[in-house]
């Protein structure tokens, strides 16, 4: 109990803005799942940290190099490529490993140390200040809320979009503003708490979602929960028992994850294991 | 009195980057026809229809359709949604609903129960909460005509709606679709396979072969079509 009063006395901005995060990133994972392209997560949230790299040396606020960097990124992977040599995967692998090594690289002439370039590139929750929690209000609240005011296109869009095409959705329109909105969610958020963190509640959490209920609206209630109690376990364990923040959390989601698989795995070892011969009637 | 033609192609040409598919189409489609387009793979049945729909752009010559006004009913194959996304069968039949509905609009009660009649015509009612991954091919497949269905739609355009389906289902789909054309006055164009199963619903039919397309009466069409020829060569060697 002290531990909670302490978190919330403590760190009030890094549980509002953990929470904020967690519920931006895991609504939209569902729909990273579900339309795969999980490893747009992983790529977008190198792109972000190369971002802040790049914002060092050209002494702009780290927030405004990740965003830009990252919509760029964004922009260039909605232009429909076509090639038959190589995959839109692929694209997204080379643009992981540029963005890592560029990130490293440009910060290891800085002068920092390797402790603090990680920090400076991929942040910690637990520190997360004041400004950063307004920059995550300003930016991440809205996104929530365009993706659920607009959910019924951006859905069917998603489920079939040459059908949906023919109904007059902008299919275009609503597949760009989704992966606009994932850029700006990768990029603050990454900045905050991590491209750890910022992965594991795109995939993670949202899996957890999916594996209790193949309903979408009730999908992205329980992803958001799921996410919600590993956040605030992760930082109690991590302020009670001196543990890094963002790993804590990530470990708590991968629990509530096989917490959530159990089911499957029970009615699947039901029906799978052979019922033995002597109770068989 | 001949009707007036509610899809017409003028001089269309398809084409894929340099490789031309279909060359100077001409077609008169009527309303409240039931007309399959027949041809060998790769003909460019698929291709003519997704031109009809707005969804290929023509290389040169122009396609006149109401769609603008309204939204044809679209029944891709059931393949096309991903069994992952967690939607159930009522979900994808409001999606033909969008035209209407918009964004922000909630259904209202007769959009409801054109949902529900909808579901009830292609006994989908028992199915309504299922998530699509739990039906059946063919199951599958009636969702996919709902959808087109609560649509209102005037037109329906079907991308093969029966080709993963066995005898029996392939049967029913097709009589759904007769059934839209024959009680409901709907057009209904439809690329397909098979010949035989379509001489006793079409009076015509789409012939697309060799870069070409055009309609000719169910009675002449076994002597006109090189391929159906060949078909029909094929099972009498079959069969000997």
């Amino acid at each position: 109990m002290n531990n909670v009063s302490m978190l919330l006395e403590n760190f009030p901005h890094a549980v509002a803005g953990g929470f904020i995060i967690a519920a931006a990133c895991s609504i939209l994972g569902v729909f990273v799942i579900l339309k795969r392209v999980v490893f747009i997560g992983v790529a977008l949230s190198q792109v972000a940290a190369a971002g802040v790299a790049v914002s060092f040396v050209m002494a702009i606020h780290p927030y405004i190099g990740a965003a830009l960097l990252t919509l760029v990124t964004v922009i260039l992977l909605s232009y429909p490529f076509e090639s038959h040599r190589i995959s839109r995967d692929a694209i997204l692998g080379i643009i992981f490993v540029v963005a890592s090594a560029l990130s490293i690289l440009i910060v290891s002439k800085s002068g920092f140390g390797l402790h603090e370039v990680q920090a400076l590139l991929y942040g910690d929750l637990i520190f997360t200040t004041p400004h950063d929690l307004i920059v995550i209000i300003s930016v991440l609240i809205p996104v929530v809320l365009y993706l659920l005011m607009f959910l019924r296109p951006t859905v069917y869009t998603f489920i079939d979009r040459e059908a949906a095409k023919v109904l007059k959705v902008k299919t275009s329109l609503w597949e760009f503003l989704f992966f606009v909105a994932l850029g700006l969610t990768v990029s603050v958020s990454s900045r905050t708490a991590g491209a750890l963190l910022v992965f594991c509640y795109l995939v993670v959490a949202s899996s957890a979602g999916l594996m209790l209920s193949r309903r979408l609206g009730l999908v992205l209630i329980i992803s958001t929960i799921a996410a919600f109690i590993a956040t605030f376990t992760g930082m109690y364990l991590a302020v009670g028992y001196d543990l890094p923040t963002n790993h804590t959390i990530a470990a708590s989601t991968c629990l509530l994850f096989a917490i959530a698989c159990l089911p499957t795995l029970i009615s699947w070892l039901k029906t799978t294991v052979p019922t033995p011969l002597s109770s068989r009637t | 009195m001949k009707k007036q033609p509610i899809i017409k192609c003028q001089n269309v040409t398809l084409a894929y980057g340099s490789q031309t598919v279909l060359k100077n189409v001409q077609l008169d489609i009527p309303p409240g026809v039931f007309l399959p387009f027949v041809g060998p793979n790769g003909a460019g049945k698929t291709t003519l229809l997704r031109a009809l729909l707005g969804l290929v752009r023509p290389k040169s010559g122009q396609i006149i359709t109401p769609f603008a006004q309204k939204a044809p009913g679209y029944v891709p194959q059931y393949k096309v949604i991903d069994p992952i996304y967690p939607v159930s069968v009522k979900h994808i039949v409001k999606m033909g609903l969008y035209p209407e509905l918009q964004w922000w609009r909630r259904p209202s009660q007769s959009h409801k129960q054109r949902i529900d009649e909808a579901l009830e015509k292609y006994s989908l009612t028992q199915h309504a909460d299922k998530t699509f991954d739990c039906l059946s091919g063919g199951m599958k497949q009636k969702v996919m005509l709902a959808r087109a269905f609560a649509s209102g739609a005037e037109v329906f355009i079907m991308d093969e709606p029966t080709s993963e389906l066995d005898d029996a289902a392939q049967h029913e789909v097709l009589e759904h679709l007769f059934d839209l054309t024959k009680k409901h006055k709907k057009t209904v164009l439809l690329a397909h396979h098979g010949i035989d199963n379509l001489v006793k619903w079409s009076q015509d039919i789409c012939i697309v072969e060799h870069g070409q397309a055009a309609v000719v009466p169910t009675s002449e069409i076994y002597p006109r079509g090189s391929w159906l020829k060949k078909i029909k060569a094929k099972r009498a060697h079959a069969y000997e």
